[in-house]
């Protein structure tokens, strides 16, 4: 998989296409706001999203543990879209993810969005910290380096008179922010008031998701 | 001589207004009389001014005189517009108030007041004047049967408005719901000229069907600009007649200069104002101005207290303004009917004839301009054609139907297909719908514990609604016109119109632009309004709405070709158009009839292949991208294209030498899919059924950003949808709508059917006089057709990496 290189807070990321991220020098990969289960839990308010959603993003997610095998998975939040969600894992699901779990530590630093929830075999934490890193889902006050998820970055591009939205990892110095690794969630300019509170305008990194490359602007 | 039996309208209520107005009765008013005392259904053809108003409520007044005060509705009066609703309430105010007759009307539109439609649903009155929306929802309410069942008849006027589109397929859904409901029900469809009008009654009518029709003897007086001003090669915006145009307005009363687009409208109205020593009233009318502003100008316009009106087809349809004199069409009329249509608004005399005067804006156009003179002198119509009914529309109609109370699935699927759109409805279809309805309607997985409606243990026939708070989201969803996603533009606290979301993205602050008549600056966006404040600069882009392009009609296009092919230029044309097409004639050739001229030459470093389709817009675009992959299959490394109504660029690096290889019917089969599925056409598509068929709900002003991250759009349902459930029914639509819509499909598979043997190839050494309108396009697009997101992308990190270079060598 191409991947485009991402020093933050001295250290080598490399952001994938597929929206995850990964820490070479600890082996470890970070994905954020997967909101499993989203489609079932608008059919409770009879809006029918197509229901494939789980099984793609597990399906995703686990070509990704297997061409990286790495030691740690740390999920910086959203991992569930609601307490309703859990009904689209199937049996087969959990016994596919508990497999994985033979070779990867699952991290789940929980989100708003499944405070709640738990499943069988996941470490479950509300922030977790290596080194100068502090992996959270909503950033806090800290001195150390945040990589965290929620605001489902995107960018808007105008080029040549054409405007495109497109998906987008993004840091300053001290923040890193994920792209949703979902597929029927949307997303929020990251020149947003709410990201803008976060980030603040200047010295943004931004890392636009295309089909097979992550780009840089 | 029994006169009682000549004309039984002399007994007719109305009979003693008429005579007090001095009025007589048009034949066709006596015909449709007794067709529908008779028990037929009818459609009346008659042109504006001919009474057509009337001659609907005839029967209606005839029979609630004679019930004598009648309780309950008995007539329902069917209009496209809101405003034209308003109007036809006017109409019939006058002979009801003037005779005192004791007859109820009241219009119902999406502007009535919840008070007054809850009091019109509790006591209605005789006649109900409404749209096919509004109609629509009052049979989605609980006691629908009840409300209708006595109704006797349904007018639907201007019917040839509703023949092609989806709100004809709501329409006709909602009619056969009426018949249901009141058998006894007798349609009236009112109609302006049309060709086939034998598909209309079609449509229309069940009971004894009749055709009605008046023709206008006086035919209107058109002609073509005769300017001084050299004549541009391409273009669009008639700079180069301003200063005659505006003699023109000069020389009449009340002039409506009808143009085609809004960016149009905005730039002649711009123009008109520079060069307006006389201090001219001049007002400008289209579609996204504010609704304040824009009955403004037709309160002026009908108490002709302005001089000149620039419109584009937002003033087709409407009021009547007895006092406009003479009517401007600037660019192309793209077809017969809306030309007519546009004419006839000025003069609604019958016996006199409408005077207009066409104003070409480039060489095709006055082509074009003359055939549709010619076409108009001989009455040759453009046809409308039928389509057949949208899945997304029946699946509308049946959470409606949900809505209003429990249903049995066949009553209603034999209900649907005799609605003349749904005849060909497969029972299989009906009940992919159905579970739409009921789930989403996906196939490997449903959700069984969300259902939305669900089926009776007892009878599985019977479906039934399963909360009453659902009849919500089917209110907000209802309908078949979906708009581009729009902000609104205010000038401090005053609001001007609305505005594409995709135009105000391209602006950055500062960035001038004109509407309403006004060069305004952009200042800023927050939560769909845009500020702006009037700005002092010349230079200013113009709103490009993306409504803005019409098709040229088949028939029209036909006649384009026909009279290209006539060998009298000089008697046609004046000289600089004589002079073009005669060095066309030396240097290449000037296609016939039935021929499709193919020209090759090198240019720069290029080779440059232009087909002459006369094809429309729509078709060249699709037939553009066809090409460019056929030719990169036979490796002529293709660079790009420009299409317009008439003819195709392409150029390729290399020389395309065997064109007709390529250009044939295999083209559509091989290519169609691919193309399809790597533009956005279907996906943007898909947006609209997934409303319509309600999906996904409708965004309204005011809820679009929430600042919510969570909010899904239609993209990403499509992206899932396609790749793990292809055949879903949502999909199958908005292919077909594709098809029908933006493709064109239908016309270019009958011209590449038939393209390979009327190929007239000719290779030249440069550029030939008819190519020249067509490559000066090539500018003005842009320059690669290449425009998906990657390269985009790609584009702008090259372009970033080489200043990077730039600025390490420094």
């Amino acid at each position: 998989m191409y991947y485009q290189l991402i020093n933050f807070g001295d250290e080598e990321f490399y952001a994938y296409p597929n929206k995850s991220l990964y820490w070479k020098r600890l082996n470890t990969l970070i994905v954020s706001d997967l909101h499993i289960g989203k489609s079932i839990s608008y059919a409770k308010n009879k809006q029918f999203l197509p229901p494939y959603d789980t099984k793609e993003i597990l399906n995703e997610l686990f070509v990704s543990l297997d061409e990286i095998k790495p030691s740690n998975l740390i999920i910086v939040g959203d991992l569930l879209h609601d307490i309703f969600s859990t009904l689209s894992l199937t049996d087969q699901d959990l016994k596919n993810i508990s497999q994985y779990m033979e070779n990867t530590d699952f991290i789940w630093i929980k989100g708003n969005h499944d405070k709640n929830i738990q499943i069988e075999g996941f470490k479950i934490f509300t922030n977790y910290e290596i080194d100068k890193f502090l992996f959270t889902h909503i950033p806090i006050e800290t001195p150390l380096f945040q990589i965290c998820g929620h605001y489902h970055p995107k960018v808007k591009i105008v080029h040549r008179g054409k405007t495109i939205f497109k998906t987008c990892f993004v840091h300053n110095e001290k923040i890193f922010i994920l792209p949703s690794f979902g597929i029927l969630t949307g997303g929020l300019d990251v020149h947003s008031k709410q990201i803008s509170d976060v980030l603040n305008k200047n010295n943004l990194s931004i890392y636009p998701v295309g089909q097979d490359k992550v780009y840089k602007l | 001589m029994n006169i009682n039996k000549s004309n039984p309208l002399l007994l007719h209520p109305l009979n003693k207004w008429m005579k007090k107005k001095k009025w007589s009765w048009f034949p066709h008013q006596i015909e449709t009389f007794q067709h529908v005392r008779t028990g037929s259904d009818v459609v009346v053809f008659a042109p504006t001014g001919a009474g057509k108003t009337l001659t609907g409520f005839i029967n209606p007044i005839d029979d609630l005189i004679k019930l004598k005060k009648f309780k309950g509705l008995h007539t329902l009066y069917i209009s496209p517009l809101k405003s034209l609703a308003n109007d036809i309430v006017r109409n019939l105010e006058k002979p009801i108030k003037e005779l005192d007759l004791n007859i109820s009307f009241q219009v119902r539109t999406g502007d009535t007041t919840p008070y007054k439609k809850q009091k019109q649903k509790q006591k209605p009155p005789n006649i109900i004047i409404t749209t096919p929306e509004s109609l629509a929802l009052l049979n989605s309410y609980e006691n629908a049967k009840e409300f209708f069942h006595n109704l006797k008849y349904i007018i639907i006027d201007e019917i040839h408005t509703f023949l092609d589109n989806k709100r004809a397929d709501l329409l006709s859904l909602n009619i056969e719901r009426l018949q249901t409901f009141s058998p006894k029900l007798q349609r009236i469809g009112l109609s302006a000229t049309l060709k086939n009008k034998q598909d209309a009654k079609k449509w229309l009518c069940r009971k004894k069907p009749k055709i009605i029709y008046y023709e206008n003897s006086v035919l209107p007086k058109i002609k073509i600009l005769e300017s001084k001003e050299r004549i541009p090669w391409s273009g669009h915006m008639a700079t180069y007649s301003i200063n005659e145009i505006y003699k023109e307005i000069m020389k009449s009363k009340l002039t409506i200069i009808f143009v085609n687009t809004r960016a149009q409208a905005e730039y002649m109205f711009k123009n008109l104002w520079l060069i307006n020593k006389k201090k001219l009233k001049i007002a400008v009318h289209h579609g996204s101005l504010e609704k304040n502003l824009r009955l403004k100008v037709e309160n002026n316009l009908s108490k002709g207290l302005v001089d000149c009106v620039v419109a584009t087809s937002s003033l087709e349809l409407g009021l009547d303004y007895g006092d406009v004199e003479k009517i401007i069409q600037v660019g192309a009329p793209k077809g017969i009917n809306r030309l007519l249509q546009r004419v006839g608004r000025s003069n609604h005399n019958l016996n006199i004839p409408s005077k207009a005067i066409l104003v070409p804006t480039n060489r095709f156009e006055f082509i074009e301009a003359k055939a549709a003179i010619e076409e108009i002198k001989k009455n040759n119509l453009d046809q409308i054609d039928l389509k057949e009914g949208s899945f997304d529309v029946v699946a509308q109609h049946i959470f409606a139907t949900a809505c209003a109370g429990q249903f049995d699935i066949n009553d209603l699927y034999k209900e649907i297909i005799k609605a003349y759109p749904y005849k060909k409805l497969k029972l299989n279809d009906f009940k992919q719908l159905i579970n739409l309805i009921q789930d989403g309607g996906y196939v490997l997985k449903n959700y069984d514990q969300f259902k939305r409606i669900f089926q009776l243990r007892e009878n599985k026939n019977i479906y039934k609604l399963v909360n009453r708070r659902e009849t919500r989201k089917y209110r907000m969803n209802a309908g078949t016109i979906i708009e581009n996603p729009m902000l609104k533009i205010k000038l401090g606290t005053k609001t001007l119109g609305n505005i594409e979301e995709v135009f105000i993205q391209n602006l950055s602050q500062g960035d001038s632009f004109i509407f309403a008549g006004q060069v305004l600056e952009f200042q800023s966006m927050k939560n769909n309004l845009v500020q702006v404040k009037r700005s002092k600069s010349l230079i200013s882009k113009i709103p490009s709405y993306s409504g803005g392009r019409m098709p040229l009609s088949t028939n029209l296009a036909n006649s384009v070709r026909a009279l290209l092919a006539k060998s009298n230029m000089r008697d046609l044309y004046p000289d600089q158009i004589t002079e073009w097409l005669k060095r066309q004639k030396n240097i290449s050739k000037i296609p016939k009839k039935d021929e499709y001229l193919v020209e090759q030459f090198p240019r720069k470093k290029n080779f440059y292949t232009v087909i002459y389709t006369f094809a429309g817009w729509h078709a060249n675009q699709t037939l553009g991208f066809l090409l460019l992959r056929g030719f990169k299959e036979f490796n002529y490394k293709p660079l790009g294209f420009v299409a317009n109504d008439y003819a195709i660029v392409l150029w390729t690096l290399k020389e395309v030498k065997e064109i007709k290889k390529i250009l044939n019917i295999g083209l559509l089969d091989k290519h169609l899919d691919n193309y399809l599925e790597e533009t956005s056409i279907v996906k943007r598509l898909f947006r609209d059924n997934a409303i319509i068929s309600c999906l996904i709900e409708r965004r309204l002003p005011g809820m679009e950003k929430t600042g919510k991250q969570v909010l899904f759009s239609s993209d990403l349902i499509y992206t899932v949808l396609k790749k793990n459930e292809p055949d879903h029914i949502l999909l199958k639509s908005s292919y077909e709508d594709a098809k029908k819509n933006m493709i064109d499909y239908d016309r270019l598979r009958e011209i590449l059917k038939k393209i390979d043997k009327k190929i007239i190839l000719k290779k030249l050494t440069s550029i030939s006089p008819l190519a020249v309108p067509i490559i000066l396009e090539i500018n003005r697009e842009n320059l690669s057709k290449k425009e998906t997101d990657e390269y985009i992308l790609e584009d702008l990190e090259n372009e970033i990496l080489k200043e990077a270079n730039v600025l390490s060598i420094n």
